[in-house]
């Protein structure tokens, strides 16, 4: 009797619960699992790139800028602080194909370099089932300055160098972003500097971002090149890529305003040729700036 | 004791259904807004509304995910969600009210019955009478809610940068489309 009161009751609790719009709705919210967005603000941070790519059918046209030592011999009131030099310039087209895939082309003035970057999305932060973002990242670069000695380059080939990266973020919260970038950079014999160096450099990339307001964040980003496959006794100074920023994005434009060691934009040429330290001045002010066009259709789909 | 207890538990039941409670519910109430501002029109849509009504004392509950709103521009769905919205923090916008009058089940002609609220977008809830022309389908096994109401940015909280009021309509322009379909027990 008591069992048949308990199935009763509960029957009758069921049925209250039912009849009610909430529990209904309730019943209905099973949340879908969206996509993270913008784990970064732009598909660069200081000096690595981040995961994210270009939305499909938007180009991107970039500048970018490094300015000279502000301290050091080579710094101080004599160049204004590094900013009558310019180490490197950058400018590029980026294009989405898709919003996975993005392509493309850029030069440099640090050896007058042409470079290509293939970029593909391959995993996609999601909000409950998937923890990371992984993105793929190739650059080549091609040298065409002339060479400094007669048998620097003996071969075209001598002059292109690839790098590859895989890009591994997560988006902690709105406003914490961090990434780790390990990558590869395959050079032929001609462009290693130091006789006792190794051709082939590992390196080790570690980024992130804090958003301090809605639309300016804390941008840093560190390479371990040195203590990886890089011999240790070697003749010149190399250095650890290391870079910090403020990133203010205004719509279409992202702006990025940095301090870096590295005198060279792209991961080709500041991998293996940062001779510059934080701590002897050789710091220098750089920025970087894109600006958005969307080429897509301009009407909505349905 | 055991007729006796029926008739306590029957009474309790009949008293608890009430004969013409009937509700009705969807998944895929589509939801559209429209920016109209100097440089450019802004359109975006959701079909991924869900939303419960109680026929019988007009009791609706509504809710969208922000996330669920499709941009023409996949750059402008980012800025929405991360700018404006900011829809990691808010999740969905809701509303949930009564109508002030009742919904005549058996007439097919449309009916106007205004809805009274709070609706709730970006985490700031406001008190709001929404007009809604509800046509009843299929005899009462379907109901079609249409509705236009105007959503003020300033009123919820999302900050439109002065840069930008060229680009972005202060007051924004909804309009949802749904067809709710008859809970059956």
């Amino acid at each position: 009797m008591k069992k048949l009161l308990l199935i009763q009751f509960l029957l009758l609790c069921s049925i209250l619960q039912a009849q009610d719009v909430d529990s209904l709705m309730a019943n209905l919210s099973e949340e879908k699992d969206y996509r993270v967005q913008a784990t970064f603000k732009s598909p660069r941070l200081v000096l690595l790139q981040t995961n994210e790519t270009q939305k499909a059918k938007n180009l991107a046209f970039w500048v970018g800028h490094r300015f000279g030592d502000i301290g050091g011999e080579f710094g101080g009131s004599n160049t204004l602080f590094g900013l009558d030099i310019a180490t490197d310039l950058y400018l590029g087209f980026d294009y989405g194909i898709t919003d996975a895939l993005t392509v493309g082309i850029g030069r440099s003035k640090f050896n007058e370099s042409y470079s290509g970057l293939v970029k593909y999305r391959l995993l996609w932060q999601e909000e409950d089932s998937m923890p990371l973002s992984v993105t793929l990242f190739g650059q080549s670069s091609w040298i065409t300055r002339e060479p400094f000695s007669r048998n620097e380059f003996d071969k075209e080939s001598d002059r292109i160098s690839h790098f590859f990266q895989v890009i591994i973020a997560r988006k902690f919260s709105p406003g914490v972003s961090f990434m780790i970038n390990p990558g590869f950079l395959i050079r032929p014999e001609a462009q290693v500097q130091d006789i006792d160096d190794s051709d082939n450099l590992f390196a080790l990339g570690i980024g992130g971002r804090v958003k301090i307001f809605k639309r300016i964040s804390i941008i840093a980003d560190y390479t371990f090149v040195n203590g990886l496959s890089r011999p240790d006794d070697l003749q010149t100074d190399y250095y650890n890529p290391f870079g910090v920023g403020v990133e203010i994005e205004t719509g279409g434009h992202v702006f990025a305003l940095n301090f870096q060691n590295s005198q060279a934009i792209i991961a080709n040429n500041f991998i293996p040729n940062t001779t510059k330290s934080w701590s002897d001045g050789g710091v220098r002010f750089g920025f970087m700036i894109s600006r958005n066009f969307n080429l897509g259709p301009k009407k909505i789909a349905n | 004791m055991r007729p006796f207890y029926f008739l306590i538990m029957t009474f309790l039941y009949w008293n608890t259904t009430p004969v013409n409670a009937q509700f009705y519910q969807t998944t895929s109430a589509e939801i559209r807004f429209f920016s109209s501002a100097p440089v450019e029109d802004i359109e975006a849509v959701s079909k991924e509304g869900i939303a419960v009504l109680n026929s019988d004392n007009g009791e609706i509950s509504f809710k969208v995910m922000m996330r669920s709103f499709k941009f023409e521009k996949s750059l402008m769905q980012e800025h929405f969600n991360e700018n404006y919205v900011e829809s990691e923090k808010y999740p969905a916008a809701t509303f949930k009210g009564e109508a002030n009058s009742k919904i005549d089940l058996d007439s097919s002609t449309p009916q106007e019955v205004v809805f009274k609220g709070d609706f709730s977008v970006h985490g700031v809830s406001r008190p709001r009478d929404i007009p809604v022309r509800i046509t009843v389908k299929n005899n009462g096994k379907a109901l079609k809610l249409e509705s236009q109401f105007d959503v003020a940015c300033k009123d919820h909280d999302i900050k439109i940068p002065k840069i930008l009021w060229e680009n972005i309509a202060e007051v924004i322009e909804v309009s949802v489309n749904a067809e709710f379909q008859i809970i059956t027990k």
